[in-house]
């Protein structure tokens, strides 16, 4: 049974409708990509999966059950998080506030505790800078501290939006190097990146979008050697 | 000397109404964008309740200012809330800010015609016995505003950064997008600032009240000072709307004693405008990047 389905979704702002039906998979253990050109609706997939934006038509089942339309509340609760795009950490407030944050949801236990070193086994950097304020993190810091507050709940899914948007080559290497660890983990991630070449070098299985609408599906690889998508999306 | 140290206890009591007024004003900008041109007048509504409930309805003290608070965090906390914020603020800030402008008119001159234009009296609740400390001689209602003010500041510093609310709060006013993927319910949230904010106002009212006297204008001059208090402290800090809210406090009393009665609104505002030309995120603030 997929993890994740989404089928024929429309959704938007008020009444501009940006999805015009994005149906996609995602399957236990998969890394699944979303790539398309900007304005795409790649981000308001995520938003509308996440119970951020409305459904307007069609479904999404998680886990075999219905969630269309919950609360990122009830994702959360049922496994599912999302890390979204941009900078998006609380400022002002320590590292490691932060990621107890992410676990807004639960109560505070020693199991979280245990989770919360775990994260810091797996990013030493945040450890370090646990009692520093996040505003003070640098680009690449502030997005280590997301993926680690997005793993805090042991998600059966997690959402990446961007993960490297704006950070430096030698940081988006380290980003990517983390992302296959965690897939090495078992971890199952749906994500949207920029840089799409080298999402789909890490992707079991990719869509692309346009304007809306699925336009070509595949595995990471056939998607990646598609002479149609080089042209249109990955400029080669 | 003694004077000095004199006009800093009257200064410091006075300015301790004005800080929880002015944290109100803090934590609805913070977590809710909403700037309130009405707080004067959420101090002025439940002075009247208070009036309402002790000497017109002749409840026991504690009887009346539990009524006070539960009357005004109702209307001026949820109702406000549902009817005003939940509606405008989609539209932006600026229609929410002219809004307020309108419900402070609408609250101040109802109780003008409805109620009554005249100052009423308000009984002390502390006794204005003189205290003599040493050379220094002030009253127990100007120890006991301080105490309490203390108090329910120091409360509610404490429960923001100790309680998951707490947290909930701090996480809303520094990022409510990304509060909203973590699960926190904004709008509850918002809600309950509004209702902490009017607990806050309500119990500023109960202390102003006995040294005002109640009158439909007060809140224009409360309301302003708790606005300056804000920003000379610091808009996006509580501890910055408690300084900002000593130091409106201060300069007012001194500068009354020493300078001129007749201006003594006047030095609060100078001061607000030399800290918004040297320091615009105020003296205890910290610097915003606007995205």
């Amino acid at each position: 049974m997929a993890l994740l389905e989404v089928h024929d979704i429309h959704a938007g702002y008020g009444k501009m409708e940006i999805l015009h039906g994005v149906t996609l998979k995602v399957e236990p253990g998969q890394i699944v990509s979303i790539i398309g050109p900007n304005g795409a609706g790649k981000s308001t997939v995520f938003k509308t999966i996440f119970g951020l934006l409305p459904v307007q038509q069609g479904r999404v089942l998680f886990a075999g059950e219905e969630v269309t339309n919950r609360s990122p509340e009830v994702l959360l609760r049922r496994g599912m998080t999302f890390v979204p795009q941009g900078r998006n950490v609380f400022p002002l407030m320590t590292v490691e506030e932060n990621l107890l944050l992410g676990a807004y949801i639960r109560k505070r236990s020693p199991e979280l505790l245990a989770e919360v070193e775990r994260v810091y086994e797996t990013f030493p950097i945040l450890r370090e800078k646990r009692k520093d304020r996040a505003g003070d993190l640098s680009g690449g810091q502030q997005q280590m501290l997301e993926m680690g507050r997005s793993l805090l709940l042991q998600p059966r899914l997690i959402l990446l939006d961007e993960p490297t948007l704006g950070l430096a080559p030698l940081v988006f290497k380290e980003i990517f190097r983390i992302i296959e660890g965690l897939r090495k983990r078992g971890q199952t991630i749906l994500m949207v990146e920029q840089n799409a070449a080298k999402a789909l070098e890490i992707s079991d299985y990719a869509y692309v979008l346009e304007l809306g609408k699925n336009r070509y599906e595949g595995s990471g690889e056939a998607i990646r050697n598609d002479g149609r998508v080089k042209r249109l999306y990955l400029g080669r | 000397m003694t004077d000095v140290l004199q006009l800093f206890v009257a200064g410091v009591s006075i300015g301790a109404i004005y800080a929880m007024a002015a944290i109100g004003f803090v934590l609805l900008w913070q977590t809710s964008n909403t700037i309130n041109f009405a707080q004067g007048e959420f101090v002025v509504l439940p002075a009247f309740l208070m009036v309402l409930f002790w000497t017109v309805f002749r409840l026991p003290f504690a009887a009346a200012l539990l009524a006070t608070l539960v009357v005004s965090t109702l209307l001026l906390g949820l109702l406000v809330k549902a009817v005003l914020v939940e509606r405008l603020l989609k539209m932006g800030v600026l229609p929410l800010v002219i809004a307020t402008i309108g419900l402070s008119m609408l609250i101040r001159y109802s109780l003008q015609q409805f109620w009554t234009p005249l100052a009423l009296p308000f009984p002390a609740l502390f006794s204005r016995a003189p205290i003599r400390v040493g050379e220094v001689i002030f009253t127990r209602e100007e120890l006991m505003n301080v105490l309490f003010a203390a108090l329910v500041i120091g409360a509610l510093q404490l429960a923001i950064r100790r309680t998951k609310l707490g947290w909930a709060m701090q996480a809303v006013a520094q990022n409510r997008n990304l509060a909203a993927v973590l699960g926190i319910n904004v709008s509850r949230l918002v809600g309950l600032t509004f209702m902490l904010n009017a607990a806050l106002t309500a119990v500023a009212a109960i202390l102003v009240a006995p040294v005002y006297l109640v009158k439909y204008d007060i809140g224009i001059g409360i309301g302003l000072k708790a606005f300056y208090a804000a920003i000379i402290g610091g808009f996006n800090q509580i501890r910055g709307a408690l300084l900002g809210g000593l130091l409106v406090g201060l300069v007012e009393t001194y500068s009354a004693a020493y300078i001129s009665n007749q201006f003594r609104d006047a030095f609060a505002l100078i001061m607000l405008i030399g800290v918004l030309l040297l320091k615009p995120e105020g003296l205890w603030g910290i610097k915003e990047e606007w995205m």
